[in-house]
């Protein structure tokens, strides 16, 4: 006995050692996250049950703040706008990313500025993106709607300034400045494709698009599956952008589910109803994940 | 493994050193307020100290009378005032005064218990005090208003002299101002200047705070808000005749009030009379051109207001943080005393504010301000109207005013009839907010 114990004795001591050691490098990011984010997410799964509004007690209300939400016109409004962002927004930001990646991806001259250039938008402040935009879009003397005339058309869209055509003009900034960030992960996607395997496609005869489709996008696939995961999370918590180029207007035409919930809580201090709204929202990402997670590991099978 | 345990001795170090550093600081902290006499120093919260200067001022001019009594303004971000007082008060960490920025928050910080009652205080000053009435609930007065902000209508002076046309006269209705900016337009255009008759800011206020100050029995808690409509047609007509910048241009484009007045790209203006400091601030340091100019009363809805003009603005109070120290509250309460006086009034009229307190002394004050415009209307609209809160004070406000505020986007930017947008808000109104 004593001698086995001597034995294991420096083995799990070295265990106990790396595993400290492990928590020590976690430790800091740990703590700020456990602070900053894990316990107030927590406290929120207990506020959304209760009509919490900054100061004094949060009294216990049940599903009251769910059922409330359900007849909630607003509320159905800034889902079924956020699901419109969504259903715009990540197939043309995927597309676009994927293009300019392949473009980007031969030996060309300036080949590095071009790459530099498609990334600007995603490393300009977003307000200053929302006033440049909000000009070209400026229904009377804006660029693009001088252009559009000039072309003949006779009725140019009030863009940002119309309850129709505000999400469009919205959906087309946000695919304009995250394309550039896709891109790269593309573009890192595509570095990894082994050439040996278009080599050998073009000796058996295959055309372009033959070898994008048989071995471009297979390659690609987790590349693909992890941009689809954040697009989709950040198409479902859009709010700066909003916020900045139209807050929410005309009406409530951009009015999207985080900046609905920012006005609840911050704004009117219903802090327990703006806590549940979260939690929906919360739990719509996390389901689409799951069901992105699946989907992918049954095609991998 | 050596690096590790040096690391962890060095950040155990840091740790216990910033913790004493913390309680060091507490122990500073707490030393002065258990001494039972003596100088006193009360803390009050301000937004961008340096811009707006009348809470050094208030807080200076205080001082002066009573030595003993320091107040110490304690800075906030003006955007996000409320959201920090908030955030602070929820912590226990807010100042012992804080300043009630508008009237809609005004009911979220009483109602939750976070204003100490100081009916003792009021019942010292003068009745007459504008904005008092609106920080009363159930008979007991929680705030001390120090400004009265109303709104006016700004004019420049040099364009209807180009254009010539007559200035506006202090009889005018909303239809005279309507006629006399289109008509301004047109004369701008004949003389040659790409200014337009008028300029309508952004915001919900400048249609939506008349229409509920001057319409006989509106009321912005009923849901009805059939009230507003002839108020917006006016407007949508003003925008599609061109005489003045259409919302879409100003929201896209950003437009300043400060600039379009200030740079003479429209001859009026209605604006809250905040703005007679900030031009003649900006004509001074040539962020504004310079032009003469003057205030004239707001349009009326009908003539049978212009003797004593309606119109509309918030009152501006302080209010005491109940948890603040016993032996601190009598000072807070002494200042709080003094900014409802005469004082404190010619203290903030000599700075272009406009004090909650009216007397004569103070329109004098006031109007001895350099670059003030002096003529009779101008002395009129700043001395004589009646002021109606913008914000009544109840829980649905903030809800309503959201709601009103989407209504006002889609209407001036011709999403929608005025007719349809007001339906739908006041069902969504009876529906979101009154149902709570």
């Amino acid at each position: 006995m004593a001698t086995t114990l001597e034995a294991r004795r420096p083995g799990s001591r070295l265990k106990w050692r790396n595993t400290m050691l492990g928590w020590s490098f976690i430790l800091p990011n740990f703590l700020g996250f456990a602070v900053l984010t894990l316990v107030p997410v927590i406290a929120l799964f207990y506020i959304a049950f209760t009509n919490w509004n900054a100061f004094g007690t949060a009294d216990w209300v049940g599903l009251a703040n769910f059922q409330r939400m359900v007849g909630d016109k607003s509320f159905l409004v800034a889902l079924s706008n956020t699901v419109y962002y969504t259903v715009f927004h990540i197939p043309l930001t995927l597309g676009l990313s994927l293009a300019l990646a392949l473009l980007l991806n031969r030996k060309m001259r300036g080949v590095a500025f071009f790459r530099t250039a498609a990334f600007f938008p995603y490393v300009t402040s977003i307000v200053a993106i929302a006033v440049v935009w909000n000009m070209l879009f400026s229904p009377e003397s804006g660029p693009i709607n001088q252009f559009l005339t000039m072309v003949g058309v006779s009725n140019p869209p009030g863009w940002t300034t119309s309850a129709d055509w505000s999400m469009p003009a919205v959906i087309l900034v946000g695919t304009w400045r995250e394309m550039g960030y896709y891109m790269l992960l593309f573009l890192a996607g595509l570095q990894t494709i082994p050439p040996e395997l278009y080599e050998a496609a073009r000796v058996d005869g295959a055309s372009a698009w033959q070898r994008f489709r048989n071995i471009t996008v297979p390659c690609l696939r987790p590349t693909t599956f992890f941009i689809t995961v954040m697009l989709t999370i950040g198409s479902f918590k859009v709010f700066d952008l909003i916020l900045v180029m139209t807050n929410g207007g005309p009406g409530q035409s951009t009015l999207v589910l985080s900046q609905y919930i920012y006005t609840k809580g911050f704004v009117e201090n219903q802090l327990g109803y703006a806590s549940s709204v979260s939690i929906v929202l919360f739990l719509i990402c996390i389901s689409i994940t799951v069901v992105q997670f699946l989907v992918n590991k049954r095609s991998e099978a | 493994m050596k690096r590790s345990i040096v690391t962890g001795l060095g950040i155990a170090a840091a740790l216990s050193l910033a913790l004493a550093g913390c309680s060091s600081d507490a122990d500073a902290e707490s030393a002065p307020e258990t001494t039972p006499s003596g100088p006193v120093t009360v803390t009050l919260a301000g937004w961008s100290l340096a811009t707006t200067p009348e809470f050094q001022t208030l807080a200076d001019a205080f001082h002066a009378a009573n030595p003993d009594i320091t107040v110490e303004a304690k800075e906030y971000d003006a955007t996000n005032y409320d959201t920090q007082m908030t955030a602070d008060l929820a912590a226990g960490t807010a100042p012992d005064i804080y300043v009630q920025k508008n009237l809609k928050n005004f009911f979220t910080y009483q109602n939750g218990a976070q204003l100490m009652d100081l009916s003792d205080v009021a019942d010292t000053l003068d009745k007459s005090l504008s904005g008092l009435d609106a920080y009363e609930v159930e008979g007991a007065t929680y705030a001390i208003p120090y400004r009265q902000d109303s709104w006016y209508l700004y004019y420049n002076r040099d364009l209807f002299d180009a254009a010539g046309m007559e200035y506006p006269d202090g009889s005018w209705t909303w239809d005279d101002y309507a006629t006399n900016a289109d008509e301004m337009t047109a004369a701008l255009a004949a003389a040659g200047s790409p200014a337009l008759g008028t300029y309508q800011h952004t915001w919900q206020s400048p249609v939506q705070g008349f229409a509920l100050a001057q319409t006989p029995d509106a009321d912005l808690l009923s849901g009805d808000f059939s009230y507003l409509a002839p108020y917006y047609e006016s407007r949508i007509a003003l925008q599609d005749s061109g005489a003045q910048a259409s919302y879409g241009t100003a929201t896209t484009n950003s437009l300043t009030y400060q600039a379009q007045f200030g740079t003479q790209k429209a001859a009026m203006m209605p604006m809250g009379s905040w703005y007679v400091a900030t031009l003649i601030a900006q004509q001074a340091s040539g962020d504004s051109e310079t032009f003469n100019w003057g205030i004239a009363p707001a349009p009326q809805l009908d003539s049978s207001t212009v003797k004593n003009p309606v119109t509309f603005g918030d009152p501006t109070g302080l209010g005491i943080n109940p948890a603040i120290d016993d032996d601190k509250a009598a000072a807070a309460k002494a200042f709080l005393a003094y900014v409802g006086s005469e004082d404190a009034a010619l203290a903030l009229a000599k700075i272009g504010i406009t004090p909650a307190y009216a007397s004569d002394v103070v329109t004098e004050a006031y109007f001895g301000l350099k670059g003030v415009p002096t003529d009779d209307l101008s002395r009129f609209a700043f001395s004589t109207h009646d002021t109606k809160p913008e914000n009544p004070v109840s829980k649905y406000t903030t809800g309503i005013q959201n709601i009103l505020n989407d209504a006002h986007s889609i209407i001036m930017s011709g999403s929608s009839t005025v007719e349809d947008a007001l339906a739908e808000a006041e069902s969504r109104a009876e529906n979101e907010v009154l149902n709570q």
